[in-house]
């Protein structure tokens, strides 16, 4: 049993951090060339190089933009749809979670093909709104999925309370359901920022190529930037979750029941 | 009189208003698929099912997903199992969940940065005199038996597997174990009677979704793939974006084709899963 911890640490280290830590040396030294007996060259000019481009930051800001207003929609359904799954009675409830995690189980390629030619006619092609709401498929059913989870763990009983006190909806929601959501509110927060990071093709293709986010200034780098920019560039990507991240978590505080100096005085 | 109430019902609005999207979408695309503005026609589908690419793509395409899927599975439920005491904590929970922060085709990167033949792993092998040359090194990424992508798959959804099942081994209760025990039982049969019937409903799901994910994804296998044999999200991006319109609805008899086996297998899945609730719910579960 001893050996346990052990065997989990060689693995983490193994697997999960020294493949960041190769990335993050590589990101500040020239590119590597042990074979022929060069050790590394620490430099950084790589970051130099991926920061002056005036594209990635257009890029990186489009990115956040997006990023924001789809986890913004998320929270809204995720929480709307979480408490209607939880307290409203529904017949045949595991065809309804089933059907709302339909749109993860689709190919969201064949979505965005098919819903492209919708978005021309609305006038969404090519348009950042027109790519929010395509990143909408591949989360949306993420996040309603973790509120859901949450407001079952909360209970009924706590949801009821406040309503036969008979405060009204968003009062129930602003004082007892958002505080107690806190954990749900930053898994999405997480996982909506970094799907939404991760899609090319159906940015691509809803975007039409004028929606410039990361990923379609990432692609085209891989041809032609070295390997010290490339894990300059692939270290960015994880930045910009962990700066939502921090962002949201300011925000939680705004909650009531958190633990803030000017709150705790009472 | 407070009879049948609309109200409560309304929370469904902005869920019912977001599965538009998906349903629109993917109806667009069956309709477009069996020629909606060209006449009706089966035409496409028997074009692409008499190409040989595409055929070979889709062969090809099930088999990566399959064996990324099940090795995911597998690895991330061997190490929930073994750990979870350990998980339990944050710091190391949090380190096995590293890959979740970047995206799957910058982990892509990461794969060929390690393991291409002018990669880490390359390099240092034969520095370290254990190969001649690094073009000696195995064709890991770019290769024909998608040997690069099932890899980048596994190595990100693991840590999707171990957030999914851990909350299950989290919440098994010890006093199952402990009656297995006094029954005399083994270690298998505190996996099957306690573990198993536990975890049977996450692990269809978490299946499902990756399989549809390894699938059907594009990013990864225009990273990591060759041109032949391609996956068919790759073959299907490029019919759809081609220079010619003249194939964008073999691109949607493509793309339709795949989603309708993940329907078919996610209809099995849930069917499955709905009988064996309401016969654990009948109590007889024999």
């Amino acid at each position: 049993m001893n050996q346990r911890p052990r065997l989990f640490l060689v693995i983490t280290l193994l697997f999960f951090l020294l493949p960041v830590l190769i990335l993050a040396a590589q990101s500040f030294s020239a590119p590597w060339r042990f074979p022929s007996g060069s050790g590394l060259d620490w430099e950084l000019g790589s970051y130099e190089q991926l920061l002056q481009s005036p594209m990635l930051w257009k890029a990186t800001f489009t990115s956040i933009w997006i990023g924001f207003i789809v986890l913004m929609l998320n929270v809204v359904i995720g929480v709307f749809t979480g408490k209607a799954l939880t307290t409203v009675p529904l017949k045949g409830r595991p065809w309804v979670e089933a059907l709302l995690l339909s749109p993860i189980l689709i190919p969201v390629l064949a979505i965005a093909m098919g819903l492209h030619i919708f978005m021309i006619r609305a006038g969404l092609a090519d348009t950042v709104l027109g790519v929010i709401i395509i990143h909408l498929v591949p989360t949306v059913p993420y996040s309603i999925k973790i509120f859901h989870n949450s407001y079952q763990q909360i209970g009924r009983a706590m949801l009821e309370q406040p309503h036969i006190l008979g405060s009204g909806f968003f009062r129930q929601l602003f004082t007892i359901e958002l505080p107690l959501l806190k954990p749900a509110l930053r898994s999405v927060t997480f996982l909506t920022i970094v799907i939404s990071l991760s899609q090319y093709a159906i940015t691509a293709i809803i975007g039409g190529g004028r929606v410039l986010t990361l990923p379609l200034v990432f692609f085209p780098f891989l041809e032609s930037a070295d390997a010290s920019v490339m894990s300059a560039f692939s270290l960015w990507f994880a930045v910009i979750p962990v700066v939502m991240y921090t962002l949201v978590e300011a925000v939680i505080l705004l909650l009531p029941y958190s633990r803030l100096p000017w709150r705790n005085k009472r | 009189m407070k009879s049948f109430s609309l109200k409560p019902y309304l929370l469904f609005l902005p869920s019912v208003l977001f599965m538009l999207l998906p349903l629109y979408g993917l109806l667009t695309a069956v309709l477009n698929s069996f020629g909606r503005h060209r006449g009706w026609t089966l035409d496409y589908y028997r074009q692409i099912f008499e190409s040989k690419r595409f055929v070979m793509s889709l062969a090809f395409s099930l088999q990566t997903a399959l064996i990324a899927t099940l090795l995911s599975i597998l690895i991330g439920l061997v190490l929930t199992r073994s750990f979870y005491p350990i998980l339990e904590k944050i710091t190391p929970r949090v380190s096995v969940w590293i890959p979740m922060l970047f995206p799957h085709f910058v982990w892509g990167y990461l794969v060929i940065l390690l393991l291409s033949e002018t990669g880490v792993a390359a390099q240092l092998l034969t520095a370290a005199g254990w190969i001649s040359d690094p073009q000696h090194f195995p064709v890991l990424t770019r290769d024909p038996h998608g040997i690069g992508i099932i890899l980048t798959y596994v190595w990100k959804e693991v840590p999707l597997v171990i957030l999914m099942l851990l909350p299950v081994y989290a919440s098994i209760r010890p006093e199952y174990y402990a009656l297995v025990d006094t029954l005399g039982g083994s270690v298998w049969n505190r996996i099957t009677a306690v573990e198993l019937p536990h975890l049977l409903p996450v692990l269809m799901e978490t299946s499902l979704i990756i399989f549809s994910f390894t699938l059907s994804a594009y990013e990864v296998p225009a990273l990591l793939g060759t041109t032949f044999p391609e996956m068919v999200s790759v073959l299907s991006y490029d019919w759809f974006y081609g220079s010619s319109w003249q194939k964008r609805p073999l691109a949607f008899a493509a793309m339709v084709s795949i989603s309708f086996v993940l329907l078919v297998l996610s209809f099995i899945g849930y069917g499955y899963l709905n009988k064996a609730r309401w016969r654990a719910v009948k109590g007889n579960r024999s």
